[in-house]
């Protein structure tokens, strides 16, 4: 089988180590390859088969929804050393991460500080900014430290091991420079809105502004502003924007209650955020969204499928994260009806729409394609169907 | 939500494991342990053949008899220190969730505070 080998871009802020911390990387990253492809499609036939004929047996009826599902998987011994195997390449990846960052924070860490000095774009970041509970409460996706742990005003540690473990994490998918998402909803947004020229542009939940970036690159005339509450993350994504010489501000600040002024933003985009907040935070961040955007403004939230777009078998597969993987709201958030969300926050019923964008890696002519990977995704996979979910809504012109 | 249970993480100190209650896969006691090191010990061993493979093709693009020096060595002491402290480090990754564990129960991070965050984060 062809295996998808291709290298994360270097930049000078990257935790990549020796060599055999580099090859415990892969090894993390291959593990995770050889759980999608030789134990993950095991898990059907198994929960067809024995699973559900134990089931049945014991309830007189077929498991009806994922919790029945996962009730019944959950003591079939293949189903655990498929979710036991995934739980360890998760703590193997971020260990072979941890290891040189560990050893080389201190450099990293005045190589950052330089290069944020040397860039005229904006960095905000604040000891005392108010952390919210649905991120420090559990350390999300079992990173250890968590996004927002900071031991000084310089500290980095959380945005660099995060933007090698994303990486690793994706399998190389979110492309050289973990930017896949960004460049997947700029792509869509010249394609479905080819008038639609930001010249304000706003990310909310930006973590160390991989899927922020691709925004300043698409549109350079446009002023691009990265938020995010984990101060590590804000100071790394400043740097690395620096290193990559992209002027993009980026604020220590929260998604349900910004400090800017109303109507500041053409474009507001998040990636993967709504996920990692809470059914308090997600209606004051639409809520959020409608007051900072400009009259005839967009909102633009990619994440995976709400659990309505997909079968009971599918949603438990995705669901496991909720248990296993340090995701407490992975869950709970894909059983929200969004579009109501979006339609209370005030955006025109009719605006409000779930699309697909396309993974801008998936869509790279053969050649270049074949260059970063070689395989098919199917369902339960990273990033199902090859896709990412976009919510997309607009604000009345005339408000 | 008592507030004492919350982890904070000491200042100077690398933070290894993640901040939740591990959930338990296996039955049998013990068994997610011996899969954890299982799996350590799998990348240790993929990283020693990545490794023997660099060295293998450096050293015969360079035409050393590679295995008559490899037999005629002697560990310094210096050599032997390092080995020892990489040893020791390769039992921290092998024991990495009786770790997580015995962190735990010191902390008093429990299911029950997981189901609590779970609870608390989706409240509308």
């Amino acid at each position: 089988m062809n295996q998808n080998i291709f290298q994360q871009a270097p930049h000078d802020l990257l935790p990549v180590g020796n060599h055999d911390d580099r090859m415990r990387q892969e090894f993390s990253k291959s593990f995770r390859q050889y759980i999608q492809n030789g134990l993950l499609p095991g898990l059907t036939p198994v929960f067809e088969g024995r699973v559900t004929r134990t089931f049945q047996k014991e309830h007189g009826r077929p498991p009806a929804d994922r919790h029945d599902i996962r009730k019944a998987m959950v003591t079939d011994p293949y189903f655990q050393t498929y979710a036991s195997s995934t739980r360890i390449a998760q703590e193997l990846l971020w260990s072979s991460v941890i290891d040189p960052l560990e050893r080389d924070l201190g450099p990293l860490t005045e190589k950052a500080e330089t290069l944020s000095t040397q860039s005229p774009a904006m960095l905000k970041t604040s000891e005392d900014f108010d952390v919210p509970r649905y991120v420090s409460a559990i350390d999300i996706h079992c990173m250890p430290g968590g996004y927002a742990s900071s031991r000084s005003d310089k500290d980095i540690f959380a945005g660099a091991l995060y933007d090698r473990g994303v990486y690793l994490y994706a399998m190389g998918y979110m492309g050289p420079d973990n930017d896949d998402m960004g460049r997947s909803v700029c792509n869509y947004i010249k394609r479905n809105l080819p008038e639609f020229a930001p010249e304000t542009i706003l990310d909310m939940g930006c973590t160390i502004g991989h899927s922020t970036l691709p925004f300043k690159e698409e549109f350079p005339d446009a002023e691009v502003t990265g938020i995010d509450v984990a101060g590590p993350c804000i100071r790394y994504a400043h740097a690395r924007a620096a290193a990559k010489e992209l002027n993009v501000g980026f604020l220590q600040e929260n998604a349900e209650e910004t400090s800017f002024a109303d109507q500041s933003f053409d474009l507001i985009v998040s990636h993967i955020l709504l996920h990692e907040t809470s059914g308090k935070a997600m209606p004051r961040i639409f809520d959020e969204c409608y007051r900072l955007l400009k009259p005839g403004g967009y909102m633009i939230h990619a994440d995976l499928p709400p659990f309505g777009k997909m079968g009971p078998f599918m949603q438990f597969i995705l669901d496991n994260e909720t248990y296993y993987n340090n995701e407490p709201f992975w869950g709970a958030m894909r059983e929200i009806d969004q579009i109501k969300l979006a339609s209370d926050a005030g955006f025109a019923p009719g605006t409000i729409r779930f699309d697909t964008a396309p993974m801008a890696v998936m869509e790279l002519s053969e050649a270049e394609q074949a260059a970063l990977t070689d395989r098919e995704f199917v369902a339960g996979e990273y990033a199902p169907g090859g896709g990412w979910e976009v919510l997309i809504a607009q604000k009345g012109k005339t408000e | 939500m008592n507030m004492a249970t919350e982890q904070t993480a000491p200042e100077t100190q690398t933070p290894r494991h993640a901040k939740g209650k591990r959930p338990d896969f296996y039955a049998t006691e013990g068994m997610d342990e011996a899969m954890s090191m299982i799996m350590v010990l799998a990348s240790e061993f993929c990283t020693m053949r990545d490794r023997m493979d660099t060295i293998e093709k450096i050293v015969s693009d360079n035409g050393i008899d590679l295995e008559s020096e490899i037999d005629r060595y002697t560990p310094t002491p210096e050599s032997l220190n390092q080995r020892e402290e990489r040893r020791q480090s390769f039992f921290d990754r092998l024991f990495y969730v009786t770790q997580k564990k015995a962190l735990e129960q010191a902390t008093d991070d429990s299911g029950e505070r997981y189901q609590d965050v779970l609870r608390d984060t989706a409240k509308g």
